[in-house]
């Protein structure tokens, strides 16, 4: 009787404390600044982004907000310009708990600085973890490191393919994409294949006969795309114009799976490999919801890798500030800060539009890599492979 | 020698684009006296317009090239005014003036583009428009209907041009006109109909270089204006303004180096190689390699 | 001091340095583009010689402007008295090479870019107080030489050479001499800017340094006037500024707008918007001279 009444006490104390977290919080509605490139050449990437972000924003308020409170995200325009990024990351540290972003890596590089200094967690989601950790706590990552993250993908794509013994890549010289060609190799090389000179792709090309006659010219026997997904696909024609049949034998990197791959590629990609961290096929009622209103507001395109990632991170937002009890209350900004950044460079078993992972030190550690085939514009699942934790 | 036979095609290929563009920009260059270092991007203006009538009428070519066509003419009769009012005191042709105002319609352009156009993305043209299959596929040498269509076009259209230009009395009428027009209307030129007739030449030469580069290239975005800009400037520059047949050559030539650099040395390393390569040449012969023409 | 508006002083110093780096040779014609490598050249170098070094910022600093009068000086030799074409295409030469030289660099970051500049100082209001006072000094200092060289004779010999070089030469004026001079003297200041815009963001990477800077350098001249050294003071601070107070809808066309001033500055007023008569006006009128006919300078 003593310990049913204990428990009853327990449990009412319980609730009445978490009913007072919530009913404590200082906000009539959460603003979650995101720094995105809207225009700009990246434009149409921070416009899904944007989306995403909306979206994620509705769906928590359809669901009654964070901690009973109205969660609106305000995009603001950084243009991949570095002297407007600073500036409004500047501003954004005066009073905000948290942001998205920024997109793209110039920004980052340029404004992350600003939100360290001032210790507010400004969410990168969609670049590598190597640009992120640069900016640890006040950072998560979305993606592993590199070094672990490759060697068992390119291993497991090599390794379907017994007649695999050179492999060569293409490169474009941005950002981490040479790190990611140059972390392919350790598993390819354990694959058994042989890996040829890379072909560096600049930037600014726009036609790719001489590349691909290049790449040729090595014989190889298999293909790894680090380009943007207009270029993959301009040279995936280009190779079965000279001859390539053995479409499977081609992969494309995440970054380099995109809506220009399907448009500008069309049929002649039909067969080729792509890997990434989204699988289409989830089952799972909030992804097919994502994915219908995706699509319905996209002409039909499905929603691409990194489209889920800030949606993600809203939903690891609303998390962190109800698991914490974070009020927003200004008086408590830097320690609110710090609660929302700690919960999200540790959360366990956080439940992702498509999966759930956990977080160690602010990058994830069990986020598995699928491969896929392209067949008519659609993805299908070839090999997940599980990294290791 | 297979592969040094295809690196040369690749680069006949990409030199065509050069030779398109630089031809485009030539013309205007002599029929109105304006540099119009945004002419690239103007070009994939009219290619997005041409893939959007493409997708409006179930790819009907002959609507999407009159399009093209329609959309370049109506921008240079747009833009020629306000080249006109800037030049109208100098004497001669004003290049920082000429250049800034186009670049700045440039700018206008690009961010029009990846703004409106198909929420930023690239743009795909049909593969019918590239003709099909290759015409000629011996080991690693491949020869594309659309390549061969953007060479042709582009060595008719130099020829075309030179003819008309230099060798017949409408011609002699447009240069008149851009190089004095107080002197042509001496004379009895009409100034008015002249000065349309030769934007809309060049607004035609604009729509069916933005149909070929389509053929060529399969697709658009809003950064290739851009990334061809300099390269054009520099093929012009160092051709000699204004000289067809120089822009025709040095066009050319500048794709078959970037492709055997591309193709023996590096990629990364082609832009600088072509561009000291130029550098050399216009300190050598500042008035370019063909001479001005202007 | 709030921190936008350290980041928006800082970087307007940066704009309008830069404007007169391009201002400076385009006095006698030459659109100098070389000085957005320089930026480059020198911000890198520096950002190794501290990160890598562990050199003192002020030493690297002055490193970064010497690097930027060595680069200057060398190819002023062989352009210092070259048609505008050729000056323009060895700018556009010159940022191609310091872009894919720093990409193929891992020294330097390579495409990733570098991280991590300390704060000056070891404090970071130590660090923003020391970079403005640095910049916005030489904005005076600068802007002091710019303004005795418009108003002597090596300024008016520029004046001519942009009227007519063939002319000025049969006046006795060395061109070749005058360009090494005028790009020299740019690309030092260049090299100095790239260093101090790097340790602003306290980073580097290849895309702050891009020919889309070229488009920005050419509008804050040309909308604010080419012809005298007020036109980048006011049209860097106005041009960059204020697109910051635009409502999203409207900031997010803001490039869009550039152009379209750039265009109807020029066709409405060609020499921009602050021109030496207006300059002269407003001296006259401070020194209480009354109004005099202002000596010709650019058409």
């Amino acid at each position: 009787m003593k310990k049913m009444a204990f428990g009853v006490l327990a449990t009412l104390l319980l609730t009445t404390g978490l009913g007072f977290a919530q009913t404590n919080v200082a906000v009539s509605e959460w603003q979650i600044p995101f720094l995105n490139c809207l225009t700009g050449p990246l434009a149409s990437h921070g416009s899904m982004y944007q989306w995403s972000t909306n979206q994620a924003a509705a769906d928590i308020n359809k669901a009654g907000g964070i901690a009973g409170k109205p969660v609106r995200v305000i995009g603001v325009d950084t243009a991949n310009d570095p002297q407007k990024g600073t500036v409004e990351m500047a501003r954004i540290v005066k009073e905000s708990l948290v942001a998205l972003g920024p997109v793209p890596e110039p920004v980052i590089m340029a404004a992350m600085p600003i939100a360290v200094e001032n210790q507010m967690l400004s969410i990168t989601g969609t670049t590598s973890y190597e640009y992120a950790s640069k900016f640890f706590p006040w950072s998560v990552a979305w993606f592993p490191p590199y070094p672990k993250r490759f060697p068992p993908l390119a291993k497991g794509w090599a390794g379907q393919f017994s007649d695999m013994k050179q492999v060569i890549q293409f490169v474009e010289p941005f950002g981490p994409w040479p790190m990611m060609a140059e972390a392919h190799v350790a598993g390819l090389k354990e694959a058994g294949a042989n890996v040829l000179k890379p072909v560096e792709v600049p930037s600014d090309a726009v036609t790719f006969g001489p590349l691909v006659v290049k790449a040729l010219e090595q014989k190889p026997d298999g293909i790894i795309f680090c380009c943007n997904a207009e270029k993959v696909a301009k040279m995936i024609k280009e190779l079965k114009s000279r001859g390539w049949q053995k479409m499977d034998h081609i992969l494309v990197f995440s970054s380099g799976d995109d809506a220009p791959l399907y448009t500008v590629g069309g049929e002649d990609i039909n067969g080729i490999q792509v890997y990434n961290y989204v699988n289409p096929d989830i089952d799972s009622p909030r992804w097919n919801a994502f994915k219908t209103a995706f699509m319905k507001d996209h002409n039909g395109m499905p929603p691409f890798s990194l489209s889920t990632n800030y949606y993600d991170a809203l939903f690891m937002i609303k998390e962190a500030i109800e698991k914490t009890g974070v009020t927003g209350d200004p008086k408590k900004l830097k320690e609110e800060r710090k609660k929302i950044a700690d919960y999200c460079a540790n959360v366990k078993g956080f439940q992702g539009l498509m999966f759930s992972w956990d977080m160690k030190d602010g990058g994830p550690t069990n986020k598995p890599l699928f491969i896929f085939e392209i067949q008519g514009g659609k993805k299908k699942l070839v090999k997940e492979i599980k990294l290791a934790g | 020698m297979e592969v040094f036979i295809a690196q040369v095609i690749n680069g006949i290929s990409l030199g065509s684009i050069y030779l398109l563009l630089v031809t485009g920009f030539n013309l205007l260059l002599l029929v109105a006296m304006i540099i119009h270092f945004a002419y690239p991007q103007v070009v994939v203006l009219s290619m997005y317009i041409i893939w959007l009538v493409l997708g409006y009428t179930g790819n009907n070519l002959l609507l999407g090239t009159l399009a093209g066509v329609a959309s370049s003419i109506l921008l240079n009769l747009i833009s020629a005014p306000l080249f006109q009012k800037v030049m109208e005191k100098r004497g001669e042709v004003d290049i920082n003036s000429t250049m800034v105002v186009s670049m700045g319609m440039g700018m206008i352009i690009t961010d029009v583009l990846s703004h409106g156009f198909n929420k930023g993305h690239p743009i795909a043209f049909p593969d019918t428009l590239a003709g099909g299959d290759a015409i000629v596929r011996i080991g690693l040498i491949s020869i594309l209907p659309g390549q061969v269509y953007a060479f042709g076009v582009g060595v008719v259209a130099v020829s075309a041009f030179f003819w008309l230009l230099y060798k017949t009395r409408p011609g002699r009428a447009f240069r008149a006109i851009a190089e004095d027009p107080s002197g042509a209307r001496l004379v009895g030129i009409p100034l008015l109909k002249t000065g349309l007739q030769s934007y809309a030449l060049s607004g035609l030469l604009g729509g069916l270089i933005a149909l070929l580069l389509a053929a060529l290239l399969g697709s658009a975005s809003s950064a290739l204006g851009e990334q061809v800009a300099i390269k054009v400037i520099a093929v012009s520059i160092i051709a000699g303004l204004g000289n067809l047949v120089g822009g025709l050559v040095v066009g050319l030539s500048l794709g078959i180096v970037e492709a055997v650099v591309q193709g023996y040395i590096s990629g990364t390393w082609s832009n600088v190689i072509a561009f000291v390569i130029m550098l050399v040449v216009i300190l050598a012969k500042p008035n370019g390699l063909f001479g001005l023409k202007i | 001091m709030p921190l936008p508006l350290y980041y928006f002083l800082s970087i307007t110093a940066v704009n309008i340095l830069m404007s007169w780096a391009l201002y400076v040779p385009y006095r006698m014609a030459h659109l100098h583009f070389l000085v957005v490598a320089n930026m480059a050249i020198s911000g890198y170098a520096a950002a190794y010689m501290v990160l890598s070094l562990h050199l003192p910022f002020g030493l690297a600093l002055l490193a970064g402007f010497a690097i930027g009068a060595a680069v200057g000086f060398l190819v002023a030799l062989f352009i210092g008295d070259a048609p505008t074409f050729a000056v323009v295409i060895v700018g556009f030469t010159f940022i191609y090479i310091a872009r894919t030289v720093i990409e193929n660099t891992e020294a330097v970051g390579g495409t990733m870019g570098l991280f991590g500049l300390p704060n000056i100082g070891g404090d970071p209001a130590v660090h923003r107080w020391t970079i403005l006072s640095i910049l916005y000094g030489l904005v005076l200092l600068v802007g002091f030489l710019i303004h005795r060289f418009d108003h002597s004779q090596l300024g008016r010999a520029a004046s001519a050479a942009f009227i007519d070089k063939d002319l000025t030469t049969s006046l006795g004026i060395d061109i070749r001499k005058m360009g090494i001079l005028l790009q020299t003297f740019s690309c030092t200041l260049a090299g100095g800017c790239g260093v101090l815009y790097g340790f602003i963001y306290k980073s580097f990477h290849l895309d702050y340094f891009t020919f889309h800077v070229v488009g920005i350098l050419m509008t804050f001249i040309f909308v604010g006037g080419y012809t005298t050294l007020w036109g980048a003071v006011l049209a860097a601070p106005v041009l960059y500024g204020v697109p910051l107070l635009f409502p999203p809808e409207i900031a997010s066309w803001r490039i869009v707008i550039y152009g379209a001033l750039l265009v109807l500055v020029l066709v409405l007023k060609p020499e921009g918007v602050i021109t030496t008569r207006f300059v002269y006006r407003v001296e006259a009128l401070l020194s209480r001279k009354g109004l005099k006919q202002p000596p010709s300078t650019n058409p």
